[in-house]
């Protein structure tokens, strides 16, 4: 662990890329619960087109 | 959309993001890893890796709302109205940030964040064209009025991209990378990439066309429902 502290204060270019890749999972995850929730709204919706048939 | 497109996506734009950050740019590459050092770019030249997928992205969401436009002409379904709205949208947002990535480039290129250059022109007309889109949609409360209005415009709206955003900045002198008079540059992607540089930029082209169409569909999907629960109380 020590040594990857030193290796990334000597190569701050890895620094940019771990905030990058953070960047990147952060809003792909968020687009995945956006994704989801959608998902489970057009099922509601869907059980109460349902229902009132 | 699948799981499939959502793990390609994923594992695309993180090659891109890790290659296009780490990999090395020198003099004469010897090796697969390093990239060309491109003069009057160099460092910088990785902005092309995530700034012009950027502007892709806004024209394929541009094109995208003009077929949809077409599609509500044809069949005045309001399904096809929300989808031209949501590319619309997404295509401004992402005109918006290829416009700050641009700047913020060209402070560091060129010395100033703005220099009225033909490509950033350009770009500031087609900000104004379809943001006065926007201005039109919120203006008119008629849902078909303003559905049939938007499409036409949208229509309208993107015959002017490709020339605002593949030709005039070519054919003009300018500053940016690709104008006619670029002797340091040239054509970026055919003449100065090496064939690294080309494959991660091809797969940051793919994968944003993935992104868009996945947001896209969040967005669309998103205008429907909320139609569909409007219809449904009121």
């Amino acid at each position: 662990m020590e040594s990857f502290f030193d290796f990334l204060e000597k190569n701050s270019l890895y620094i940019v890329l771990f905030i990058t890749l953070t960047i990147w999972i952060g809003i792909f995850l968020h687009l995945l619960s956006v994704d989801k929730r959608l998902k489970q709204i057009q099922k509601e919706i869907r059980e109460i087109n349902e229902d009132e048939k | 959309m699948n799981t499939f497109w959502k793990a390609t996506l994923f594992v695309l734009m993180t090659i891109v993001i890790i290659a296009g950050i780490t990999l090395p740019i020198v003099k004469s590459p010897s090796v697969w890893y390093e990239l060309p050092n491109i003069p009057g770019l160099e460092e910088k030249a990785k902005i092309i890796f995530f700034h012009v997928p950027t502007a892709w992205l806004a024209v394929i969401a541009f094109l995208t709302a003009m077929v949809q436009g077409i599609k509500y002409l044809r069949t005045n379904n309001f399904e096809h109205d929300a989808k031209s709205n949501s590319a619309l949208q997404i295509g401004m947002v992402f005109t918006i940030l290829a416009t700050i990535t641009g700047s913020i480039w060209a402070k560091f290129t060129w010395g100033a964040f703005w220099h009225w250059d033909p490509r950033e022109t350009s770009i500031f007309i087609l900000l104004l064209i379809y943001g006065s889109l926007f201005a039109l949609r919120s203006a008119i409360e008629n849902e078909e009025k303003r559905a049939k209005l938007s499409a036409v415009y949208s229509i309208f709206a993107f015959l002017t991209v490709p020339f605002f955003v593949f030709i005039m900045p070519r054919i003009m002198a300018g500053l940016h990378p690709g104008s006619a008079d670029d002797t340091n540059a040239g054509p970026v992607v055919d003449f100065q990439m090496n064939s690294t540089m080309q494959v991660i930029f091809y797969i940051s082209l793919i994968a944003f066309t993935i992104l868009f169409v996945w947001i896209w569909k969040l967005g669309y999907k998103s205008i429907l429902f909320k139609h569909q629960l409007v219809k449904e109380y009121d």
